[in-house]
């Protein structure tokens, strides 16, 4: 259902030109730009006041030294200079970067392996697809809270079960060792995110003709030369997108870690956004955390950018 | 030749799918239901489980003593769980509508050619581009600007902050749907003398109720799971919504961190979601594959 609107949408802006044109020498057409002009405006207005004005906005306040109360003078690019000298920013940006590093694959992989055993309609093949999927749609800060419960030490479920299986004493103390709890947090995020790339995957799979794999059988390929010469190559597209929607959630991870370590041992958990939030409302210091944000807003746009595109080739 | 190929193929293939790998089939997803699911379905196990049995080294015999005494204790003791169950509520509902509102507004402006004006190209493009700045990058200015309008600690604020961020998804799926529909549909409804208005409401809301639906699920959900930006918007402890009360009993300013509280309280965050999302999910699984964006 979803392919035929992009693509008559596609359609209709490739030829906005032409089809109004064709429109107008059609007797009894009342043209009306002014009447679509007042139907946009509103939602237009929300996004300019929320969104494109809080922007150029953030721009303004990160040259000031702005603090959260009192006045601010202006400070040049001080704010950006400093973010190369600040630790606390140099090891968030690092920490995300593994992180991002650690999560990704193992989503794509997990949702790639979800996808094609649910692809089918199979029996349960829809319940399965629920199943998957479910744990993105509760969202990541009630996971997080479940999983705090279960990693707590002495009483939580994942210590009894490791014990049980003979595989650890049962008294590890995942939240206040960076490792452990980069490590939890990472299965979590995986438990979570490998849905939403099932579903994508999913979406990519159901579009490559099936004549293809015909043909395929009729040479009797296996089923992991089809997956390897014709899924894969033709799902290149969905794949790249599905990276890149995981790799921004990754750069903005928050709620994981403000819940599970609230950034410690230490500050060795913190991530970017935890950092922008720190510095922004527990420092104070919102001209040195906007010159943040706006470097993470070029970093997104610009992985966002690619993304785009690919949905263009893709559609 | 290739379709006679191609048919002994269907029938080849009709002949294979009814066996083979069917036992791996149900072995494996067995293994994988559970592995997603028990979780969850722990969770709320565990939410019936008395306060002491929580903290407790965890045994098998655990679950012989369920009891109400974590969600009595939410309700009726100091945290008052049900005031942010209608915080929540009403933020999500209220997003949910507003978003369904000004998106259906929009999508009929950018869906018809009769209401083309020059430069909505460059609008619409303006609107999606709010795909790319994530609210997460833009927590600053923003927390200064409603300040200034007076919306900070207002469920208002919320309702306002949420909707525009869910706008852009709104917008290119009421677009994509009344695109779907005829222009002469609603010409026609338009020269027997109905208003703007009117057509919209008698002859297009019908056809594009799916996406309706869609726009207004996305929006409960992200206002209902949200909490980076309900974190320094809302200070006021009355006002706050679930995730964020939950904080609150996680790091104590309840009083004594309970564990059985959090999970209980996880439990009630966790069910509207499901709910929606089992009964709804058509309209959501239609929204990914449109939208593409949702991290």
């Amino acid at each position: 259902m979803a392919q035929p609107t992009v693509a008559k949408q596609r359609a209709a802006s490739l030829g906005p030109v032409g089809a109004a044109r064709s429109k107008r020498r059609k007797a009894g057409v009342v043209l009306q730009p002014k009447v679509g002009m007042l139907l946009v405006a509103p939602a237009f207005l929300f996004v300019a006041v929320f969104v494109l004005f809080p922007l150029a906005f953030a721009i303004y306040i990160s040259l000031t030294n702005w603090p959260l109360i009192g006045p601010y003078h202006f400070a040049g690019l001080h704010n950006y200079a400093a973010l190369g000298k600040d630790p606390g920013f140099l090891h968030s940006v690092l920490f995300t970067l593994l992180y991002t590093g650690i999560v990704t694959i193992p989503i794509l992989a997990v949702g790639y392996g979800l996808a094609v055993l649910v692809r089918s309609n199979r029996r349960g093949a829809v319940f399965l697809r629920t199943a998957f999927f479910l744990p993105y749609v509760v969202g990541l800060s009630t996971l997080s809270y479940i999983v705090l419960l279960e990693l707590q030490p002495n009483s939580g479920a994942v210590n009894f079960v490791l014990a049980k299986l003979h595989l650890t004493n049962g008294g590890t103390t995942w939240l206040v060792n960076t490792n452990l709890a980069l490590a939890a947090t990472c299965v979590l995020v995986i438990w979570f995110a490998s849905g939403l790339t099932m579903v994508l995957l999913i979406g990519g799979m159901q579009s490559i003709s099936g004549d293809l794999y015909e043909s395929a059988d009729v040479e009797g390929a296996s089923w992991l030369d089809k997956e390897r010469y014709i899924t894969l190559p033709l799902l290149r597209p969905t794949i790249a997108l599905s990276l890149i929607i995981s790799i921004i959630g990754s750069f903005l991870a928050f709620n994981q870690f403000f819940i599970l370590t609230q950034g410690g041992p230490g500050t060795s958990t913190f991530t970017v956004v935890m950092w922008i939030y720190q510095t922004a409302f527990v420092q104070l210091h919102v001209g040195a955390a906007t010159a943040m944000s706006l470097v993470l807003v070029a970093v997104v746009g610009l992985i966002s950018a690619v993304q785009f595109l690919l949905l263009r080739e893709n559609t | 030749m290739a379709s006679v190929a191609a048919r002994t193929r269907r029938v080849q293939k009709k002949g294979t799918r009814s066996h083979g790998p069917i036992n791996v089939y149900v072995i494996v997803s067995v293994v994988l239901s559970v592995v997603f699911l028990l979780p969850l379905v722990w969770a709320v196990l565990r939410s019936f489980q008395p306060p002491s049995q929580i903290t407790a080294a965890p045994s098998l015999k655990d679950f012989t003593h369920l009891t109400l005494a974590n969600y009595s204790g939410l309700i009726n003791g100091n945290i008052q769980i049900l005031r942010y169950v209608e915080n929540s509520l009403l933020v999500a509902t209220g997003t949910a509508l507003l978003t369904a509102v000004l998106a259906t507004l929009a999508g009929y402006g950018f869906g018809r050619t009769r209401f083309r004006f020059r430069g909505a190209n460059v609008v619409f493009a303006l609107i999606l581009v709010t795909l790319m700045v994530p609210f997460q990058a833009i927590l600053t200015p923003l927390f200064l600007e409603l300040s200034v309008l007076h919306l900070l600690d207002s469920r208002i604020g919320l309702v306002l902050f949420y909707s525009t961020f869910n706008l852009p998804f709104g917008v290119f799926v009421m677009r994509n749907n009344f695109l779907a529909i005829p222009n002469e549909l609603d010409e026609a409804a338009y020269c027997d003398g109905a208003t703007v208005l009117t057509t919209l409401r008698s002859v297009l809301l019908p056809l594009v109720t799916p996406g309706v639906a869609t726009t207004m699920l996305y929006a409960f959900l992200f206002a209902w799971t949200e909490f980076l930006g309900a974190l320094p918007f809302i200070t006021n402890i009355k006002l706050l919504t679930l995730p964020v009360a939950l904080l609150n009993v996680e790091t104590g300013t309840f009083g004594q961190v309970n564990f059985g509280y959090l999970v209980a309280g996880a439990v009630i965050a966790m069910v509207p979601c499901a709910v929606l999302y089992v009964t709804l999910q058509r309209f959501y699984v239609t929204g990914i594959t449109v939208g593409g964006v949702k991290g």
